[in-house]
């Protein structure tokens, strides 16, 4: 008698360390709509590269992506980007880093680069099967609006895009 | 440490920021007298040696004071003229790098000295 009560305030307390525990890192852990990506640190991305486009998250392409798009900057989609090369260095060793199949790389990051061939070293966010399964509710007339434009606009709708947030709740799409 | 520090003080003297009239001088010194109205012609003017726009204004607007769109990507870009975005023409290496970026976009071909003065005397003509 006195063994299965002992036995049942042990299993109570599993029980209560186990909820505890649970809640503890559930309450922790980034909800999963926030979609935050870590950005490279300092000035640099955002200054060279955010003046014509969002400073996208290097976690959405695979670092051979960026090290292609890197190394052909003088015809960067027909414009020419070029950088001098220390910042062109700096700029490609961040993006590296943080890059989908990085060793840094969220969940989210990794699903990403779960949908991009090991053979392929894309472009074009827009391309990658990620984007467009997680915009597939977005219609075509949305994209159109002038303030959206195109799909390399992701800043007209995630307005923290520069800083890596992406998430459901943050989402503002323009309405012209 | 010492290196550091040293480091620090060149990038913060490199980035020291400068008038819109400070950078209009040294244009001026390399190129001679600016021209706001030549300024105003080459703002406005269609080109046809670029690969991404025919105009200055096709992604600045007609009006400088106004948020302008790129032609390519549709990103809103802050005020050209220094009275509506303070900012603006206040360092010398970004007004550098972007005259050698966009003189290449619009004419395929970099800015003359002269050019460059020009516009800039027309940027800070208005009010």
């Amino acid at each position: 008698m006195n063994n299965a009560n002992a036995m049942t305030w042990k299993h109570l307390l599993m029980l209560l360390l186990a909820v505890g525990g649970s809640t503890l890192l559930i309450s922790q852990a980034p909800a999963n709509d926030e979609a935050n990506f870590p950005m490279p640190a300092g000035k640099a991305y955002v200054d060279e590269c955010g003046s014509c486009h969002t400073a996208y998250a290097p976690g959405m392409l695979p670092a051979r992506a960026w090290r292609k798009m890197m190394a052909e900057l003088a015809d960067h989609f027909g414009e020419d980007a070029s950088l001098s090369e220390p910042r062109r260095m700096e700029i490609t060793q961040a993006l590296e880093l943080l890059a989908s199949d990085g060793s840094q790389a969220t969940l989210r990051m990794r699903r990403i680069n779960a949908t991009i061939p090991a053979s392929a070293a894309p472009q074009r966010i827009s391309e990658t099967g990620y984007f467009r399964f997680i915009h597939d509710e977005v219609r075509p007339s949305i994209w159109k609006r002038k303030q959206i434009g195109t799909l390399a606009n992701c800043i007209a709708c995630h307005p923290r895009a520069n800083d890596g947030r992406y998430g459901e709740r943050e989402i503002r799409i323009p309405q012209n | 440490m010492i290196k550091q520090i040293l480091m620090l003080a060149l990038l913060s003297s490199s980035a020291h920021a400068e008038s819109p009239q400070r950078i209009l001088d040294s244009l001026v010194a390399q190129a001679g007298p600016a021209s706001a109205a030549r300024g105003e012609k080459l703002y406005r003017g269609k080109f046809s040696g670029g690969k991404t726009a025919d105009s200055c204004t096709a992604c600045h607007t007609d009006n400088a004071k106004a948020v302008g769109r790129h032609v390519r990507t549709s990103k809103a870009i802050d005020p050209l003229a220094p009275v509506a975005q303070k900012d603006r023409f206040t360092d010398p290496e970004k007004v550098e790098k972007w005259f050698r970026r966009n003189c290449n976009d619009v004419l395929g071909r970099a800015c003359s000295p002269q050019e460059k003065a020009d516009f800039t005397a027309y940027m800070i003509s208005l009010k």
